[in-house]
């Protein structure tokens, strides 16, 4: 049984349509990767996933029954928009989020302790919050979200605003909280990041699901239409086969393209046009389309579609 | 109450009482306003005893001057050998403070006083000094040219006092009104003072978090009301612990006010053996200390509660709405004006405090909190009325911390646009 159900939910604001009938669910012990452009419906479909609004219509389950404030207490919510008591002291406050989501105070200030550690921040507990800076703050407002071993752990954008070192730190304890059996809803405009966390993808645009299931499957589906080019000279060759609309330029750099075959083209005729222009060719890999350019793909078909349909959808 | 309630009130609670800032108001509260009333009263009796006036009279008729003279020995009168342009000029250049015009008719009936000086007289205590000293001059010349006795002089000097006392079902109280409007005076500006103060505590607590952003991990815990109600209880109990304790200190301050008085008065002033009684001294220098209703206290405390809870709830409500403090002025104003029409009507209410008007204020939730509470301590407010006043507001505060947790649920989320009235009315209808 899944963890979270989403299931027919819809929610609108005034005139606009944040969510339409979205239907999704999280696997236990497996990352989800809800993606989507700005303005998407991914706040709001967090928002009532974690009881802080509520749909106009559809249902949300935790487990089998519709969430509330009982299921908050087995929620972690880091929201992409955060921040903490600016003159409260680190401990006290971590301390008052946990009694917050229902642990004794006793067994909260242990936890805190051991995450303080875990994050080689032991001696920031008696600091006021506003002389930490703000990737130490980002660390704080993360402990907040998993002080209570909640069973799902919603991340939105949690890497916004942190070194790599402290990146990687991250990433670890995340994958370690997954090992333990905690099932995590990762939102994130960062597909690099999505790509080596998530299994499964949900994407989601102008409140409507575009591509929903498990990672590998919708990069197997999708086939091997990438080319990755390495090379060295001149890349006169990119520009006259995106004119032609043979390929589309992914990823471009001074020795580097990353492309989509478009219309049947065949990975030799791209071979053949790059020999012609560039002086050497190092590298020619046919591969499985990257995260991103799934995103674009299904976003920007997305929107022909409604401007073939005449009409067009309130932001 | 659930448990998060406690937990949030508990927290905000500590966080506040804490700071240097709530004991420093808590010990000097009540001596600034103490010393706010001092120096009142010195200021109206400053016009007059800060420096000894010397006051030109021009005696027209001839027969005034010799009855000029002040017997506290502030104001020299003198009859300047010089004509009135050259007394003018000098009250210009600060060598006299006034030149009293006496007409030759004042006596017999056409003519009047007139006083010069530069800052215009106005309604000081020097004023009236200077109007019944020239009303007692004229009054003795006419009764004079009567040929009236010196009986019937001696009637008419003769002071009578008047004394003003207190009736209640429990009898006829002893003491000066003075000492209930002074007190009603200083429990109406406590209240209002206090209930506006903590108000914007509350509301500055929830925009801090709306600006902070650690609303929205906060809400993910506990529901929005839970939030608020505990925000709001917690800085109550705050409020209370301050209010309580100033509401002793004005306790224990007139129980002891008798003892503290006659540590002033002098026994041989008032021909009294020096070991008089407390009792005797008191009687003697004709002061007669209130015996205050203990209940005001009991009030007093219980109607602070009820109405910082009745605009703290409004206030956040407002909070929510806006990103930063300038933005929620705008917003305040309707809610200020029945309060700022309480303070108006306070000097009113204690005159008059059984006036339909003073009844009326003290029955409107918002204004009763300030105007009952002055009425209890002014005058003897039949039990039905308080019970009726304290029942509608305890009513409206339900009603209002009801609409504004709706307010607040949607407005703590909302970020970016201005928000006018009707979308806080629109915010209270969603689902």
């Amino acid at each position: 049984m899944p963890v979270l159900t989403v299931d027919e939910v819809t929610k609108q604001f005034d005139k606009v349509l944040a969510v339409d009938k979205a239907s999704f669910s999280a696997e236990p012990g497996r990352i989800l990767g809800l993606l989507g452009p700005n303005g998407a419906g991914k706040t709001t479909t967090i928002r009532m996933i974690t009881y802080i609004t509520v749909p106009d219509s559809g249902e949300i389950r935790f487990g089998d029954k519709k969430v509330g404030p009982w299921s908050q207490e087995r929620m972690g919510y880091l929201p992409e928009e955060r921040g903490l008591y600016k003159k409260m002291k680190v401990g006290d406050q971590l301390v008052y989020f946990a009694e917050l989501k229902g642990l004794p105070k006793k067994e909260a200030n242990k936890r805190v302790r051991r995450w303080l550690e875990r994050f080689g921040a032991e001696d920031w507990y008696s600091r006021k919050t506003n002389e930490l800076s703000k990737g130490m703050q980002q660390k704080i407002q993360f402990i907040t979200a998993v002080l209570h071993e909640p069973d799902l752990l919603v991340l939105d954008e949690p890497f916004g605003g942190l070194d790599p070192i402290n990146a990687e730190l991250l990433q670890d304890v995340i994958m370690e909280l997954k090992e333990g059996g905690c099932t995590i809803l990762f939102a994130s405009h960062r597909m690099e990041q999505v790509e080596q966390l998530c299994d499964d993808i949900c994407l989601i645009s102008q409140g409507e699901i575009l591509v929903r299931g498990a990672l590998r499957d919708i990069k197997r589906k999708a086939g091997k239409n990438t080319v990755v080019i390495d090379f060295e000279g001149s890349d006169t060759f990119l520009d006259t086969m995106e004119a032609r609309q043979l390929i589309r330029i992914n990823v471009r750099s001074k020795n580097r393209a990353e492309v989509r075959l478009l219309h049947n083209t065949k990975p030799r005729e791209v071979l053949d046009e790059a020999l012609r222009s560039a002086n050497d060719i190092t590298r020619f890999e046919l591969v499985e389309p990257s995260m991103r350019e799934i995103f674009v793909t299904a976003v920007t078909e997305q929107e022909k579609k409604i401007q073939e349909a005449g009409h067009t959808v309130p932001v | 109450m659930t448990q998060k309630i406690f937990i949030v009130a508990k927290t905000e609670f500590l966080k506040r009482v804490k700071t240097k800032w709530f004991v420093l108001t808590t010990l000097i509260g009540p001596i600034a306003l103490i010393g706010f009333f001092v120096i009142v009263g010195i200021v109206s009796v400053k016009s007059l005893t800060s420096s000894e006036k010397t006051v030109a009279v021009i005696d027209r008729s001839e027969l005034l001057f010799a009855d000029y003279h002040d017997d506290d020995g502030q104001i020299t009168f003198i009859q300047p050998n010089a004509p009135e342009d050259s007394i003018r000029a000098a009250v210009i250049r600060g060598i006299y403070s006034g030149y009293l015009l006496l007409d030759a008719n004042i006596v017999s009936g056409g003519g009047k006083a007139t006083y010069f000086s530069r800052d215009g007289g106005g309604v000081t205590v020097f004023a009236r000094k200077i109007r019944s000293i020239t009303r007692q001059a004229v009054e003795k010349r006419r009764l004079e040219e009567q040929n009236v006795p010196q009986e019937v002089f001696d009637i008419l000097n003769a002071s009578v006092r008047v004394d003003m006392r207190k009736l209640s079902e429990t009898g006829e109280a002893s003491g000066g009104t003075e000492a209930f409007a002074v007190l009603g005076y200083i429990m109406g500006f406590m209240i209002y003072i206090t209930m506006l103060t903590y108000g914007s505590v509350v509301m500055q607590g929830v925009i801090q978090e709306k600006m902070n952003r650690v609303v929205e991990i906060i809400i993910s815990s506990v529901r929005p009301f839970d939030l608020l109600m505990g925000k709001v209880l917690g800085i109550g109990a705050m409020g209370l612990v301050q209010m309580t304790f100033w509401a002793i200190l004005i306790m224990v301050g007139t129980i002891f006010s008798g003892a503290i008085i006659s540590l002033f008065l002098d026994p041989a002033n008032l021909n009294l053996p020096a070991a008089a009684s407390q009792n005797e001294l008191l009687a003697a220098a004709n002061i007669s200390m209130p015996v205050i209703d203990p209940f005001i206290f009991v009030w007093f405390v219980l109607y602070f509660l009820l109405g910082y809870l009745l605009y703290a709830s409004i206030f956040s409500a407002i909070g929510s709405s806006v990103e930063q403090q300038q933005d929620a002025q705008s917003l305040m104003l309707p809610v200020m004006l029945p309060i700022i029409m309480a303070i108006v009507f306070l000097q009113s209410t204690v005159e008059a405090p059984n006036s339909t008007l003073s009844i009326v204020l003290s029955m409107i939730p918002f204004t009763s909190p300030i105007s009952m509470v002055v009425r209890y301590a002014v005058t003897d407010v039949p039990l039905w009325q308080v019970l009726l006043s304290f029942s509608l507001l305890v009513a409206c505060f339900i009603g209002a911390i009801w609409v504004s947790a709706r307010i607040y649920r949607v407005g703590i989320l909302m970020y970016g646009k201005k928000a006018s009235i009707k979308d806080l009315i629109k915010w209270a209808r969603y689902a």
